[in-house]
């Protein structure tokens, strides 16, 4: 025998779909996983987070510290990663000028007054040579409203 | 639009003048509204106006970019037209909506030399102010790091 005729004598064909659906199948669940890793890293990055609130779920009605909260737009919050892109590319301290006409380039919306709320708020203060520089502690206090924000 | 003697009398520069001598300037101011991303001065280019800030907020930048912001009010922009060789030695964008004073240089330099009690006066806080910008203009602090 040969041919078409032994592949079904020997149930070929029932072996090859069954062989092919586990190779799709696993190619599904194989993109099922890559695609949820992102939410692995999250959960591994506020594991610390997680811990303290299961070892102290006592402390919760426990009024939580006050942060200093920076007066800065919501609006301005978020644009402020793209902005801090923008300083990482060039390295602090940065000449505010550039920072201004990399940002018009990038078609980031009303860059001037974007450039003056930091400057008010003071995520980007004068270093003493004519250059600026971003401030770590308004930064981090940010981060700290958005990380808020985002698990509200 | 031109000014009152009540709005110089509150800046800083106009200060220490008496009403006679507000009264002589008063003319010569023109009220300017001003929108985000407007330059006011080039840098290079014939120092003509002299700006006083009224609201809003500048940008001022210098040779390397060098630069610092204006936030107040009394806050001056260009300096130059009093000040050899009379070419702006820096460009002046504003950040935000704003409102200025302006004066052409010219008139604000016939004005200073015409009346020397005036001059003085006015002189003396514009030296301090040019004084405390100069290292933006010459990069005193030294080289940059990178």
């Amino acid at each position: 025998m040969f041919g078409f005729e032994a592949i079904i004598a020997h149930d070929g064909l029932g072996i090859s779909v069954i062989g092919i659906s586990i190779v799709f199948v696993s190619l599904i669940l194989l993109s099922f996983a890559v695609s949820r890793i992102h939410k692995l890293i999250g959960l591994w990055d506020k594991r610390s987070k997680y811990y303290n609130r299961s070892k102290k779920p006592q402390q919760k009605d426990q009024k939580t510290p006050s942060v200093l909260v920076p007066t800065l737009p919501q609006d301005v919050q978020r644009v402020s990663r793209q902005f801090k892109l923008l300083i990482e590319w060039m390295g602090e301290p940065f000449p505010l000028p550039k920072l201004l006409d990399l940002s018009g380039k990038c078609g980031l919306s009303h860059p001037h007054s974007t450039i003056n709320e930091f400057i008010k708020c003071e995520l980007i203060i004068p270093a003493e040579n004519g250059y600026y520089i971003l401030n770590k502690q308004v930064e981090e206090k940010i981060l700290l409203l958005e990380e808020k924000r985002s698990s509200a | 639009m031109s000014t009152d003697i009540q709005t110089l009398k509150s800046l800083d520069l106009f200060a220490d003048l008496n009403f006679g001598e507000l009264e002589q300037i008063t003319p010569l101011m023109h009220l300017m509204k001003v929108t985000e991303g407007e330059v006011l001065t080039r840098k290079g280019e014939p120092a003509r106006t002299f700006f006083i800030i009224l609201s809003g907020n500048f940008m001022l930048s210098f040779k390397e970019e060098r630069s610092f912001t204006l936030h107040n009010k009394g806050n001056i922009i260009g300096l130059s037209t009093v000040v050899t060789p009379f070419r702006y030695t820096g460009t002046a964008v504003a950040l935000t909506d704003g409102l200025v004073l302006l004066m052409q240089g010219q008139e604000f330099l016939r004005l200073i030399q015409s009346n020397s009690v005036l001059g003085d006066k006015i002189m003396r806080k514009i030296n301090k102010i040019v004084s405390e910008r100069m290292p933006y203009m010459t990069g005193g602090w030294g080289k940059r790091r990178h």
